[in-house]
């Protein structure tokens, strides 16, 4: 029982740091315009080459129309390809890619075991129920792991070895920098280990399923059979709870970096959500302390922007 | 063998953290060999003695040496208090969430490294890094300022922070041309360019440093007199009288610059240093506007005739306030649009960064003169003779136009119909090189820094330039054609440096001179290569 309510205390800290990271982005004050052009949103006929909206005359009679369909197009293979850090930086991408997609298979092989814990739950064998969309879920869990293991084992050694022996790397990589390789490392090492001993992940498939069940259901694992299966689960756990505590949280908060800077082009109009915003934003009380900013703590925003500073220097 | 530098090395007190040596630099083809070995002009010992050079031995800031380390210790803890400051909504909710999200979550995967041409054509000097700085700023802010983070610091990376450490910081914030080229290749979408201008910030708005030339003879100096150039509004008037007899006489028939018309569909603002420098430029625009018909006028009250906003690189405070002025002018004059002369900065404060703060009647509609432009040579209201412009054209894009506005295309039909000697830049458009002269660098010329601008900051634009006509012969006249002011600025300082005009034919001008050249019924041409126009 101790694995399981380590894992459920490590799932509570992951979706607490994410909820917290992604409640943190929601609440801050809508910011200037700060784009970087192209802007995958646009039509693709002007984000081919990087325009915008603000090449037409005019501009501001025409409807603000973003498409998320066009956005998708672009991050869908940066995200799954990383084709941005391809474009530019090849050598890392080598190790970078497979790193990345031993971590997004190992997440996808979680989804599909918690389906197929899920059917367990109703029926032990495939053939009760789920027949063929099951069956293809027991191979797919089988293919998917195997492969995301393997890349991510590849992935993370290869990273480590690029800041090992890479100059530039090294001068900027910090204890927490090698931790948070070592820490994967040690993860698809014993996940590595443990489905040698059980390529066909059943151990996974109980586990999950006592997760689901806190550890009730007659088919779950009972954790600590073998050591590199509870290595493997408390490894598991405890990166699911560190990874959006640190900066690797980019996995998902690189969707902020790019909607809503990068990307963020959504113009100021009459009456719209923005000017509302900003109208908000002017009533803030700026403390800053140079003489020419002239904020004594009771004037706004407003207040200063609209004087002229009475220093000359 | 130079001692290679880590971000906890700017806090080693020293004379000098990073020297450019002979030989460093990024060479340069002939017939331009004879420069491989220069480096920027050593400072004098009295500003050694005086100022804060410790950096580079270049000066952009210019921050006069604390006497006392009493003095150095409260300074130290002013810096800390305007870290704190830009992490607060109350005072940086313009920049908070971009300046969160790139602390955060940096990979220091170096993409942007290879990126920047300040630190390709230093030779990769450590210092001029993109992450190097923001790595300083990223620990300091952890260290000091994280509860915890003088224990967490040795995991996440030590720093110390000192006098030294925060002078050296706020000249190396004007060491980046804000031009954001590291930003465009970060796979996470980490901007280092936008730490720089935080940093900046910081300093402005909390200790009141920042170079002479952006604020007390920039936008202080706007916000007074009516323009960053000095000329208050009887001066600008008579500048550009002169410019409308200059322009009868290429035209041979009446010019008319229209001066405060009310309900005026357009309201042009220029950079207020073309009158001064680059009077065709301002000429030209009146050639056109006038012969396309349009409803124009010029504003003369301060301010509203110089369309600079020197605020965007440095304080968002004189930002707003030049920014509104700008707006207010334009909502008395009830014009339709405001139309942005050749000056990038400017498009991009007034259009982009500026559109969250104006509100109500101050948002009134701006336009990019690259696309009015368009509109108009593509109207066919105007007889063109392609041919008058026989000459090899290449196109400089200002980072702020392309990178930061998605203004790409516009100009580059424009010269595809009037110049057919045009040829692109390898690589242009939102993948240009800056100028060299971003962020200010192309007004800051006091002490050494012109220098090191022309051999560091400017150098990879040359290079480019070079590429672009190395098929022409050497000693025929080529043009750069850069619509924008400083960084026309920037580009006739580079030619000026490395006698390009002699060596290489080299030229350089705005879009509007080459739109009137190719006119017809004109009875001069406005582009003389080699001849010194009159109001020089």
């Amino acid at each position: 029982m101790g694995f399981y309510i380590f894992s459920y205390f490590c799932a509570v800290i992951f979706l607490a740091a994410v909820a917290c990271r992604v409640y943190r982005q929601l609440t801050l004050p809508v910011h200037v315009r700060w784009e970087l052009y192209p802007v995958w949103h646009e039509k693709p006929v002007r984000s081919a080459y990087g325009g915008s909206y603000m090449e037409e005359p005019d501009w501001w009679t025409r409807p603000y129309e973003p498409s998320a369909g066009n956005a998708m197009k672009y991050m869908a293979p940066e995200i799954l390809l990383l084709r941005g850090l391809l474009a530019e930086n090849k050598r890392l991408w080598l190790v970078s890619f497979p790193f990345h997609l031993g971590l997004y298979l190992m997440l996808a092989t979680t989804v599909l075991l918690l389906m197929e814990a899920a059917f367990m739950l109703v029926a032990p064998s495939p053939a009760d129920f789920g027949g063929m969309l099951r069956t293809g879920i027991g191979w797919l869990i089988v293919a998917l792991g195997w492969i995301g293991l393997i890349t991510g084992l590849i992935g993370a050694l290869g990273l480590l070895y690029r800041r090992l022996t890479d100059a530039d790397l090294k001068r900027y990589a910090t204890p927490a920098d090698y931790f948070n390789l070592l820490f994967i490392l040690a993860f698809f090492l014993a996940a590595i280990s443990a489905a040698f001993s059980d390529p066909f992940f059943d151990g996974a498939k109980a586990y999950l399923a006592g997760l689901l069940t806190a550890g009730t259901f007659m088919s779950a694992c009972e954790p600590g059979q073998s050591f590199s299966g509870a290595l493997t689960i408390l490894l598991a756990s405890l990166l699911a709870a560190y990874i959006p505590l640190t900066h690797m949280s980019h996995m998902f908060m690189k969707y902020f970096l790019y909607h809503q800077v990068k990307w963020d082009d959504e113009p100021n109009r009459p009456g719209n959500a923005v000017e509302a915003a900003v109208l908000r934003n002017l009533h803030y009380r700026p403390s800053w302390s140079a003489k020419h900013v002239e904020a004594d703590g009771s004037k706004s925003w407003k207040d200063i922007a609209s004087s002229a500073p009475k220093e000359t220097k | 063998m130079k001692p290679i530098l880590k971000p906890a090395d700017i806090s080693v007190p020293g004379d000098c953290l990073c020297r450019i040596e002979p030989g460093d630099l990024a060479p340069l083809p002939a017939p331009y060999e004879d420069f491989n070995l220069r480096i920027p002009t050593p400072l004098k010992a009295d500003k050694v003695k005086n100022l804060e050079t410790s950096l580079d031995d270049t000066l952009a800031v210019c921050i006069p040496r604390p006497s006392t380390k009493e003095e150095e210790d409260a300074l130290v803890v002013k810096f800390l208090s305007g870290l704190k400051k830009l992490f607060e909504k109350e005072n940086n909710w313009t920049f908070l969430q971009q300046l969160t999200l790139s602390m955060e979550h940096c990979a220091r995967c170096q993409t942007c490294s290879e990126a920047c041409p300040v630190f390709e054509m230093s030779g990769r000097q450590e210092i001029y890094r993109p992450i190097f700085r923001s790595e300083v700023l990223r620990r300091i802010y952890r260290k000091y300022l994280r509860r915890g983070g003088k224990i967490a610091a040795k995991w996440t990376g030590d720093i110390d922070l000192n006098w030294t450490a925060v002078a050296r910081l706020a000249e190396l914030s004007y060491r980046c041309s804000l031009c954001r080229r590291c930003a465009s290749v970060c796979p996470i979408g980490v901007d280092n360019g936008l730490i720089a201008h935080e940093i900046r910030k910081l300093f402005s708005q909390e200790l009141g440093f920042a170079p002479k030339e952006l604020h007390e003879k920039g936008t202080v100096l706007h916000l007074r007199s009516g323009s960053s150039t000095g000329m208050n509004p009887a001066a600008a008037k008579d500048s550009v009288e002169f410019i409308r007899e200059e322009m009868e006489e290429i035209t041979g028939r009446p010019v008319a610059i229209p001066w405060d018309v009310e309900g005026a569909d357009i309201l042009l603002i220029h950079n207020a240093g073309e009158m001064l420098a680059w009077p065709e430029n301002v000429g030209a625009f009146a050639i056109i506007f006038q012969a396309a018909g349009l409803s124009w006028t010029m504003s003369s009250e301060a301010v509203g005739y110089d369309a600079v906003n020197y605020g965007l690189w440095y304080d968002d405070v004189q930002f707003a306030r030049v920014a509104l002025r700008h707006a207010d002018i334009a909502r008395r004059l009830k014009v339709k649009k405001i139309v942005l002369g050749e000056c990038g900065h400017a498009h991009k404060a007034l259009t982009v960064v500026a559109d969250r703060m104006l509100t109500g009647d101050l948002n009134v509609p701006r336009e990019s003169a690259m696309v009015t432009l368009e509109s108009i040579v593509q109207s066919g209201k105007l007889k063109f003779n392609s041919k008058k412009n026989n000459f090899p054209v290449t196109l400089h894009d200002p980072c702020n136009v392309v990178r930061s506005m998605g203004i790409v295309e516009p100009q580059r039909r424009i010269l595809r119909k009037i110049a057919p000697g045009f040829r692109e830049m390898t690589p242009h458009g939102v993948n240009n090189y800056c100028c060299g002269g971003g962020s200010g660098f192309a007004i800051m010329s006091g002490n050494n820094f012109a220098d090191w601008r022309n051999l560091v900051s400017s150098r990879k634009k040359f290079l480019q330039i070079l590429n672009a006509f190395e098929n022409e012969p050497q000693d025929a006249p080529k043009y750069v054609c850069a619509p924008c002011s400083n960084c026309k600025g920037a580009i006739r300082d580079l030619i000026h440096y490395y006698n390009a005009e002699e060596r290489s034919g080299l030229y350089y001008g705005g879009l509007v001179e080459l739109i009137v050249n190719a006119l017809d019924g004109m009875q001069k041409p406005i582009i003389r290569f080699g001849e010194k126009p009159s109001w020089e």
